[in-house]
């Protein structure tokens, strides 16, 4: 007798418990759902600042940016996505300078792991959160950053 | 101390033994495995958990370090190295027969150096494919791809066991024996498989629907991290320990640069350590819920996956607010932190912890008490005190076994000593003891962001670092507990900006290691249940 | 009492039938009629799948805090379209080794079983192709013949997987059959017939489930439970079991193949839930309370095909509700349940439904005055 009332309290303690259960999912079912409609919510898409997608080297209204061709970036990427050439150039004073000729991001082997940014040393470049950078073509990930005609901004400038 | 010292001279009588940060006992092949076993079956505090098993290659000797533990004091390391000059044939001794978690560490250190170790009694490289050229940790080795093409063509997996065992003479006999009988009925649950988490392999010999053996194998995603790392600057180090265990990224990452900081006497600021302990502890919370979500998954029930992948979201949500990174947080860095919090950081996560709560209470009447999950998670793949340490599985799964291994209390590291909070252990050792144990932890987890968010001291977020960090001279280990378990980084270096060695002690393996015992005389399907409740992370063990 | 029912479709159906049989010898009239039922039946089963696929999805969406398909028209109404002709120009994989006789035969095994079983369903008031004296057996021989399909495809294809998802299916199938042939059989003692036309009719004020009331309930809870796990869906999608065996017993099938076993696993949950609509809730008869004339005529207003898709529907989302929320069982739990559980309690109901009966307690018995019987 005990174990057929037992087996019974089983099935009715499984039952309420199932029931239970189910009482979630009805909740949720009339709930807000957290599903957001991109690209339709475009417009009032929040990605944090901080986000990284996408490495530029912010030019001034001159086209002058601050970039020293030291490569130091490049120096310190683990996955050699940075590749800096440089030329060096006699300045009217006769001294010996460097100058950035192309300065080219590979973002297929980024890692974002933002070592470039933290290390430069004229904070010359940055990471953005411009974040739909889908390309159909593998070679279109190589970027180049400083813009054609640009060049270094005179020191006092910046102070 | 003293007790030990004596055990090893008595043992081990070419013993040398070095105090440094801790005892460090170098003994010739021979004795290894007698020192071990003395160790191994001590009275008082028995060195029983092998906590990592480390190849070496010095150029002109290779060896073996382990570092062990006993498992009621965590505290207690010590450190034994046995080395051999041979490197055409080198040749240890195993001590499988002691640790089981030896087996798959060894079949490792073969695939990387090419040791192998005397009676052990299933000598496949681990990792690696059997067909690959050379071994790839050695100083010497040959990267050039040429050695090794990508094949693609298939090759079947090979059946049988080279093993050296030695007999009663002292004589090494080479033999070989079969992973399954010709018979049996094999079902391969993996590589490409939905439930495996990964591309993990094992090969399933079932009766039935029951598992009558499995036959692990991984390394389809090896990556050679610890290979990159002697050729990275410690900095440089840091990306890819993110990609470890990817679930518990910021932890993995905060051990590697605690290991750097403490070898290089790096002081870090107040700020920075809350900053570190908060993002650890909301780190810990996506790795548990997603855990929770996928182990329920597992089970069929997929509609509670969505639940805690919705919950999950939240806490990536701040992560990236915080550093920009979701599943990659990227945050910390030698000497503090990356980032310094958004402003409305505290309110974000004070908004959190009772929407989690409320969710807790939720899973709860939907998940942990369906009857139908009950019967699939009580008393399915009970693991026994006992194996989970001589398996050293550690975190959740450990715990759910009655271990306490938590490394937060045992060894602290960063705020962990001076906020409250209880070690969940359940003694169960079943599927659901170790279910309970993740939901727990993250109501615990929550109790020790509630006690610091409010009291993040002003200052820096970043101590005083060189541009190019060198470590002096020396071994240096650091224990953290990530999401799955004890997580130890171990640098040598040689005094240079790069490390001359590294390894990183994945608990994923010792989980995978165990799968076999815990499934054994279960049924598929809850296999893969099991599975889910141990957690691993493919990426973890393939470092 | 005779109700206006004007949006019925027995005027339009008799007219043609007149039309055909003027026009034609009786044989051609019957051949032509025949070959029209046909097809309207296997457009209505693909529109049916169709939808029913949309709504689930849209439905599990719900459940799960998501939207669900929402790209594809309005609402994603039309994805189930796009995902049909994806379906129907997808290259079929033909595979080696495997035994193609059977391999091919296999998934018309498990749609021609429920093309027969939606046949023989009344839909409303003259909307049922066949309308066999034994019915209710028919539709439990027929629904049975699927399963040869399952364990077929889980042979041929050669597979480790498939063979495992099969054999479960097997086990599972005959094992939830018994209790479902048996919680039909408590209602067929209740209604003292098996055509399914009469069953209906027999409910017109009373539906079965409050009829025969304890043991009728309990025998449609038991239908519900074993229809749905002879679907092998829900909690009970063993043969499938995605977490475990891929995609089970047709992890092979790809295309309009798979396709079939798509449809016909979808058409199943609607059949089981058909079934128990026409069985237990009254089928297309709208609530009618006797002598409540007005009330009745407004209830006749609506279609009778309305009524039966509406009870339907109700019985669809309660299955889709019960398959979102449950894990799934393991096999030996499926067994334990049926074996353990439902079936002696089904013994015992058919047993108290037998003594219910001739002891005259049933509603209708006790109260034959409210159903116009005295």
């Amino acid at each position: 007798m005990n174990g057929l009332i037992k087996y019974f309290t089983n099935i009715f303690v499984a039952i309420k418990n199932l029931l239970k259960g189910m009482g979630v999912t009805w909740r949720q079912f009339w709930a807000k759902k957290v599903t957001m409609q991109y690209p339709e919510n475009r417009d009032t898409l929040v990605i944090s600042d901080r986000w990284r997608s996408e490495l530029t080297m912010p030019h001034d209204e001159n086209n002058e940016h601050a970039c020293t061709a030291c490569g130091i970036c490049m120096m310190n990427c683990p996955n050699g996505t940075i590749t800096v050439t440089s030329s060096t150039v006699e300045t009217e004073e006769g001294k010996k300078k460097r100058i950035l000729d192309a300065y080219t991001w590979n973002q297929g082997s980024c890692t974002f792991c933002n070592l470039c940014v933290l290390t430069c040393p004229s904070k010359a470049i940055a990471f953005t959160n411009d974040f739909e950078g889908a390309v159909f073509n593998k070679k279109k990930l190589t970027y180049r950053l400083n813009q054609p005609g640009s060049k270094l901004r005179e020191k006092k400038k910046t102070r | 101390m003293e007790t030990i010292k004596k055990i090893i001279v008595q043992v081990a009588s070419d013993a040398v033994i070095e105090e440094g940060q801790r005892l460090t006992v170098t003994v010739p092949p021979k004795q290894l495995h007698p020192l071990m076993k003395a160790l191994h079956g001590k009275e008082q505090l028995p060195f029983d958990y092998l906590i990592s098993l480390i190849g070496m290659d010095w150029g002109d000797k290779l060896g073996v370090i382990y570092l062990l533990s006993p498992s009621q004091d965590l505290t207690r390391e010590l450190v034994v190295i046995t080395t051999t000059e041979e490197r055409e044939n080198p040749l240890l001794y195993s001590v499988t027969d002691l640790y089981e978690t030896a087996h798959l560490n060894e079949r490792e250190v073969y695939a990387m150096f090419g040791i192998r170790f005397i009676n052990n009694p299933d000598m496949r490289p681990f990792l690696l494919d059997d067909t690959w050229n050379g071994f790839p940790l050695r100083k010497d080795y040959n990267a050039d791809p040429a050695r090794n093409p990508v094949t693609v063509i298939s090759s079947e997996v090979r059946d049988d066991v080279p093993r050296i065992m030695e007999d009663e003479n002292g004589n090494l006999v080479e033999s070989t024996t079969r992973v399954f009988e010709k018979d049996d009925y094999i079902i391969n649950i993996g590589p490409q498989h939905p439930s495996t988490h990964g591309v993990m392999h094992f090969r399933t010999a079932l009766n039935g629907e029951l598992i009558k053996k499995i036959d692990v194998r991984s390394g389809y995603i090896h990556r050679g991290i610890e290979k990159l790392c002697e050729n990275l600057t410690y900095p440089q180090i840091l990306h890819l320990t993110d990609r470890l265990d990817y679930l518990s990224a910021n932890i993995n990452r905060h051990a590697v640069c605690m290991c750097v900081e403490k070898a290089a006497d790096i002081e870090v600021p107040p700020r920075a350590q809350y900053i570190r302990t908060i993002m650890d502890e909301l780190n810990r919370i996506s790795s548990h819920l997603l855990a929770f979500a996928s182990h329920c998954n597992d089970l069929g029930a997929t509609t509670a996956f969505i639940y805690g992948m919705r919950e999950r979201e939240h806490v990536l949500d701040i992560f990236d607010k915080t550093c920009g990174g979701r599943l990659i947080v990227n945050q910390d860095v030698v000497g503090g932190v990356m980032f310094d919090i958004y402003p409305d950081f505290q309110k974000d996560v004070k908004a959190f912890i009772p929407y989690m709560r409320k969710r807790l209470k939720e899973y709860e009447v939907f998940f942990s008490k369906n009857p139908i999950a009950l019967r699939r998670m009580v008393d399915v793949g009970y693991l026994r005190r006992e194996d989970a340490i001589t398996y050293g599985v550690t975190g959740p799964a450990g715990r759910g076994s009655g271990w306490s291994c938590d490394v937060r209390i045992h060894k602290p590291y960063a705020l962990y000593d001076q906020v409250e909070f209880t070690e969940v252990i359940r003694t169960e050792g079943d599927s659901y003891a170790r279910y309970l144990n993740r939901l727990d932890e993250i109501e615990q987890a929550l109790q020790i962001i509630e006690q610091l968010i409010d009291n993040i001291p002003e200052g820096e977020i970043q101590g005083k670092v060189k541009p190019i960090i060198r470590i002096p001279e020396g071994r240096y280990f650091q224990s953290v507990e990530t999401g799955k378990g004890e997580f130890t980084v171990f640098i040598e270096s040689k005094g240079d900006k790069n490390p001359y060695r590294m390894k990183f002690r994945s608990p994923s393996m010792a989980a995978v290691s165990v799968m076999p015992l815990i499934s054994e005389g279960e049924f598929l399907a809850d296999f893969i249940g099991i599975g889910g409740s141990m957690d691993y992370v493919i990426p973890d063990i393939d470092r | 009492m005779n109700y206006k029912q004007p949006l019925e479709l027995t005027g339009l159906i008799a007219n043609l039938d007149a039309f055909f049989r003027e026009h034609l010898s009786p044989f051609w009239a019957s051949v032509v009629e025949g070959l029209l039922i046909l097809l309207v039946i296997v457009a209505l089963y693909a529109v049916l799948a169709l939808i029913l696929i949309y709504v689930e999805r849209k439905i599990t969406g719900f459940f799960q805090s998501r939207l669900g398909p929402n790209r594809v028209g309005k609402y994603g109404s039309i994805q189930s379209i796009a995902d049909m002709i994806k379906i129907l120009i997808k290259e079929i994989i033909h595979i080696k080794r495997a035994d193609l006789f059977l391999y091919y035969v296999a998934p018309f095994f498990v749609i021609g079983s429920s093309l027969m079983a939606f046949g023989a369903i009344p839909f409303g008031k003259g909307l049922q192709a066949v309308d066999f004296k034994m019915g209710v057996l028919y539709l439990i021989a027929v629904s049975s013949i699927g399963v040869l399909g399952v364990l077929l495809a889980g042979w041929s294809s050669n597979n480790k997987y498939s063979m495992l998802g099969a054999m479960r299916s097997g086990a599972q199938t005959i094992s939830y059959e018994l209790s479902a042939a048996f919680s039909l059989m408590t209602v067929v003692v209740l209604a003292g017939t098996m055509q399914l036309s009469e069953i209906v009719e027999g409910q017109r004020y009373v539906w079965n489930i409050f009829n025969g009331h304890i043991p009728a309930l309990i025998a449609f809870l038991i239908y519900l439970t074993s229809g749905h796990a002879e679907t092998n869906r829900g909690p009970f999608d063993l043969p499938e079991a995605e977490g475990e065996l891929t995609a089970g017993y047709h992890t092979e099938y790809s295309g309009i193949q798979f396709g079939f076993y798509y449809l016909a696993e979808y058409l199943n949950m609607f059949i089981v839930a058909a079934i128990a609509t026409t069985v237990f809730l009254g089928g297309w008869m709208p609530i009618q309370v006797h002598g409540w004339d007005t009330f009745n005529q407004v209830m006749w207003y609506i279609p009778s095909y309305v009524w039966f898709f509406g009870k339907t529907a109700l019985l669809i989302f309660l299955s889709l509700w019960v398959r979102w929320s449950f894990p799934r069982l393991r096999i030996d739990i499926l067994l334990n349940l049926e074996w353990k559980v439902l079936l002696p309690i089904n013994l015992f109901n058919i047993v108290m439904m037998v003594v219910i009966v001739l002891a005259g307690w049933t509603l209708t018995d006790l109260f034959p005055k409210l159903f116009g019987l005295a």
